[in-house]
């Protein structure tokens, strides 16, 4: 280690000011301080800081992220294996598939993703910030197997570029970067990232397993006739709500695993990097929406309105999205109060798309982004109430006090 | 007595913390320093010249901005240097001991005297002898306007930050003269002088337990349930026009032994820790006002580098270890200084490195380890995110991110309206020592509170 600290600061003259490759000192700072914590010193008051920096604050999200990877991984190769008929496969197998699909996918977004962020903090001299390790993983999270890799550079590239690096970089950017890029992809590219075909790697359409549609299950609910008991139509297809559950199903990479998420949401909320409060929001917002279309007539409206809320819950990207993206804090509201609102209101509005909008049954992206742009708003109002009850409270304290004075 | 306890916070476990222990020797020097640039708002104008003869007692300069305002040598001897820095501000006055030492005489004052002083005499007399400036103004956190009444005086009495030094420790002998400090103060307003103590105290002494004529305020909880913007904010809160003045009951015992001694005092105690000082010298010291701080530092640090703070580690000011004790130095603070460099620190487990967050085992394993913290930054300066994170250590109705973006943007009506007058620098310490983007919080509301003053509000 000794060695590679002095072969490091050897280098360090060329990258500073004066410097042959002075331009470049983002990404010689970035590498430097990846292998070695930095030798700064606190410059102010406090003279001393704790351990904690933003570092270790995205590891911990990409640490959160490795469950519903490694199961997408499976899943990919589970949904091969059957799909293309490929019998006597163990779960070893089904992970060493699943790796040759879904690797290329994440290397193609953290190569192109990584190089644009490396790009422009040279052009606009910023740091290269760590929040790119999260967005570089969650972004092909969200895409299904079969993506052309040509698309996952583009999205990634839309995404960092419009997304968040003409903002001005990490933490000034309005909508989470991943979620946009995958929303440039689903609308630019709707054939290749909506419909039935292509949530599984299908090697010859001829040869697949009888009675395969490649339906997800919302898909699947959408469809359903009016008037037939949901639950019992999608088990027919073969969606039970424990399948669903675990994610041995059709879907975007990581998000059909919803106990896989839900170990990154433990992870995230034990570690305090992730806010529990907007994940809980999004549940309830769920259960409050889910339990109202309940109440509507089967016999009006579509069969989809009578889903339970437990199924919403384990379909789609709900829990994906929940955990992982509606917590991004640059996107999110960020007062405690704001992001009960902002949580409830996505969980809500997932019910809203998902239902009201057969062309959408994946409405969670759709729904975090439009919360996204609404967050300042409620952010502001939120705030706009502090300060009227600060001044209240303020007259209420001094009245308390001189109460306490006369007794 | 009324008790408030306070739940958001932190107790840093720094170690070192001085040991209840109080050096029964003054300790010896032979040159006094006083540091003009320390007074903030303080134009200084000197009186003597390089070579003058001075008493314990004499004025040295006085403040150009309000004339009364005068500052007196702590030592009685012989100017030896007048030391200049940028743009001639002076940075430091040196004076030479002599070994027969010369006292200024003051009007001395009987306690019962103290209690029927009348306000003018009283603050003559303290700005006549510069201890004035130990008395603080609420909002801006500046020496305090004599020509304001205030609405009510807060004493200070608290130690949380790591590390204050103790009250009760350091009032032991000085029982009368903070009493006869707290009877002073009660002249100088017309509402209620209110004395903030902690619920509970090791050493408790009945001196401040059971002090007279004030309204007595017991606080528990983590820091910073012993900052006055908390007890403010809790006890008496401001409006932005109202004008609190506060007060350290360290420095009362000077302020009431001046008048019952009718002399300069010769010396203090301060506290003295740190994870830079030898454990068995964490403790209290007598020292002279301004005394060189060489023979303390002298045998009882630590190998290596250090940085010596004036004050407690989260809000105090570096000083010069080849200088005096600063006017405001009730406590010393050592931080070793530390450069080391250590290979991906942010994937280790954390088994070493101390923080509250729980990403680091140490949070989970080690909860009632003393740690040694060092200056370094421990990460990069990032961009800010508004996490929510700092206001789990705030506990006053304050929303620290945003108050911090309408302080970046300049938008002081919306600092205002956030609260920005009822906080001072150091009440941000905690939230910069968890920031993980690095943020100079404190430094930043003092920008902010400049920027408000200049304008007016």
């Amino acid at each position: 280690m000794k060695f590679l600290l002095k072969q490091m600061e050897n280098i360090k003259p060329l990258f500073m000011p004066g410097g042959k490759l002075e331009k470049l000192y983002p990404l010689f700072e970035a590498q430097d301080t990846f292998l070695f914590t930095p030798a700064e010193t606190t410059r102010h008051a406090p003279h001393i800081r704790g351990a904690l920096d933003t570092k270790r604050m995205m590891i911990t999200v990409v640490i959160a992220l490795i469950p519903p990877f490694l199961f997408g991984m499976f899943n990919a190769g589970q949904q091969y294996h059957y799909v293309n008929q490929i019998p006597d496969m163990g779960w070893l197998d089904h992970l060493w598939r699943g790796a040759g699909i879904v690797l290329p996918i994440v290397l193609v977004s953290y190569v192109v993703g990584g190089t644009l962020e490396v790009l422009f903090s040279i052009i606009r001299r910023h740091d290269i910030n760590e929040g790119f390790l999260v967005t570089g993983l969650l972004f092909p999270l969200t895409l299904p197997p079969t993506i052309p890799l040509w698309q996952v550079a583009a999205g990634i590239a839309f995404g960092v570029v419009i997304g968040k690096e003409i903002f001005g970089g990490t933490g000034f950017n309005v909508l989470n970067p991943a979620l946009t890029a995958r929303a440039f992809l689903f609308f630019a590219y709707p054939n290749e990232i909506s419909g039935d075909g292509i949530w599984s790697v299908v090697k010859d359409p001829e040869n697949v397993v009888e009675g395969f549609t490649g339906a997800t299950p919302l898909g699947a609910a959408a469809v359903a006739p009016r008037g037939v008991n949901i639950v019992e139509y999608l088990s027919e297809q073969g969606f039970e709500w424990w399948t669903m559950a675990v994610g041995l199903t059709g879907g975007s990479i990581g998000e059909t695993a919803f106990f896989a998420c839900l170990i990154g949401a433990v992870i995230l909320i034990v570690s305090g990097v992730g806010s529990w409060r907007i994940m809980a929001g999004c549940v309830i917002g769920l259960f409050i929406g889910s339990t109202l279309l309940n109440r509507l007539p089967a016999e009006t409206y579509s069969s989809f309105t009578q889903l339970p809320f437990h199924y919403h819950l384990v379909y789609g990207g709900f829990a994906f999205g929940a955990v992982y993206m509606a917590t991004d804090p640059v996107s999110a509201a960020a007062t405690a109060k704001g992001k009960w609102i902002y949580g409830v209101l996505i969980g809500i509005l997932v019910i809203i798309i998902r239902v009201a909008n057969p062309a959408f049954p994946g409405g969670v992206m759709l729904a975090i982004l439009f919360m996204n742009v609404m967050a300042p708003v409620i952010d502001h109002y939120v705030l706009q109430a502090h300060i009227r009850t600060r001044r209240k409270k303020a007259r209420e304290e001094s009245l308390t006090y001189v109460q306490t004075q006369e007794r | 007595m009324n008790s408030i306890r306070i739940k958001k916070g932190l107790d840093i476990p720094l170690s070192g913390k001085p040991g209840p222990t109080i050096e029964p020797h003054v300790l010896p020097t032979d040159t006094v320093y006083v540091h003009p640039a320390e007074f903030e708002g303080v134009k200084a104008k000197l009186l003597v010249e390089e070579g003058a003869a001075v008493k314990r007692g004499s004025p040295l300069f006085f403040n150009k901005r309000l004339t009364a305002l005068q500052f007196l040598s702590p030592g009685g001897g012989r100017v030896e240097e007048i030391k200049y820095g940028p743009r001639r501000v002076i940075e430091r006055i040196t004076i030479r001991l002599d070994s027969k030492e010369e006292v200024e005489a003051f009007k001395k004052y009987s306690p019962e005297q103290i209690s029927g002083l009348d306000r003018a005499e009283i603050i003559g007399h303290l700005l006549a002898t510069g201890f004035w400036a130990h008395i603080k103004q609420r909002p801006f956190s500046r020496i305090a306007d004599p020509e304001a009444t205030p609405k009510s005086i807060f004493v200070n009495a608290m130690n949380t930050a790591p590390f204050q030094p103790d009250f009760h420790v350091i009032v032991k002998g000085h029982e009368q003269a903070f009493q006869a400090g707290l009877d002073l103060l009660t002249r100088l307003t017309d509402g209620d002088v209110h004395l903030c103590l902690a619920a509970e105290a090791e050493n408790s002494s009945k001196a401040v337990t059971e002090a007279r004529n004030v309204q007595i305020h017991a606080f528990s909880g983590p820091h910073p349930s012993g900052n006055s913007s908390v007890h403010i904010h809790h006890v008496d809160p401001m409006d932005p026009h109202d004008k609190v003045w506060v007060v350290r009951a360290v420095d009362l015992i000077t302020i009431g032994r001046l008048f019952l001694d009718g002399e300069y005092p010769a010396d203090r105690t301060i506290s003295f820790g740190g994870p830079g000082v030898r454990p068995e010298a964490c403790r209290y010291y007598r020292l002279r006002h301004g005394a060189a701080l060489a023979p303390l530092l002298e045998e009882r640090l630590r190998d290596g580098e250090h940085r010596i703070v004036c004050g407690d580690g989260l809000s105090g000011a570096e000083v010069d270890a080849g200088g005096g004790l600063p006017f405001y130095g009730s406590g010393l603070t050592v931080i070793p200084e530390e450069r080391e460099r250590l290979f991906m620190g942010w994937f280790a487990p954390g088994w070493n490195r101390y923080s509250p967050s729980r990403t680091f085992l140490s949070t989970w394993f080690r909860r009632n380890h003393a740690w040694n913290l060092n200056s370094n930054l421990n990460g990069s300066r990032r961009a800010m995110v508004l996490t929510g994170l700092y206001d789990t250590v705030m506990p006053m109705n304050i929303m620290v991110d945003f108050l911090v973006r309408a302080v970046l943007a300049h938008d002081t009506d919306e600092a205002i309206a956030l609260g920005i007058l009822e906080t001072d620098p150091e009440d941000f310490a905690l939230c910069s020592f968890i920031c993980p983007s690095k943020m100079e919080l404190s430094h930043i509301i003092r920008q902010g509170l400049d920027e408000i003053e200049q304008e007016g509000i």
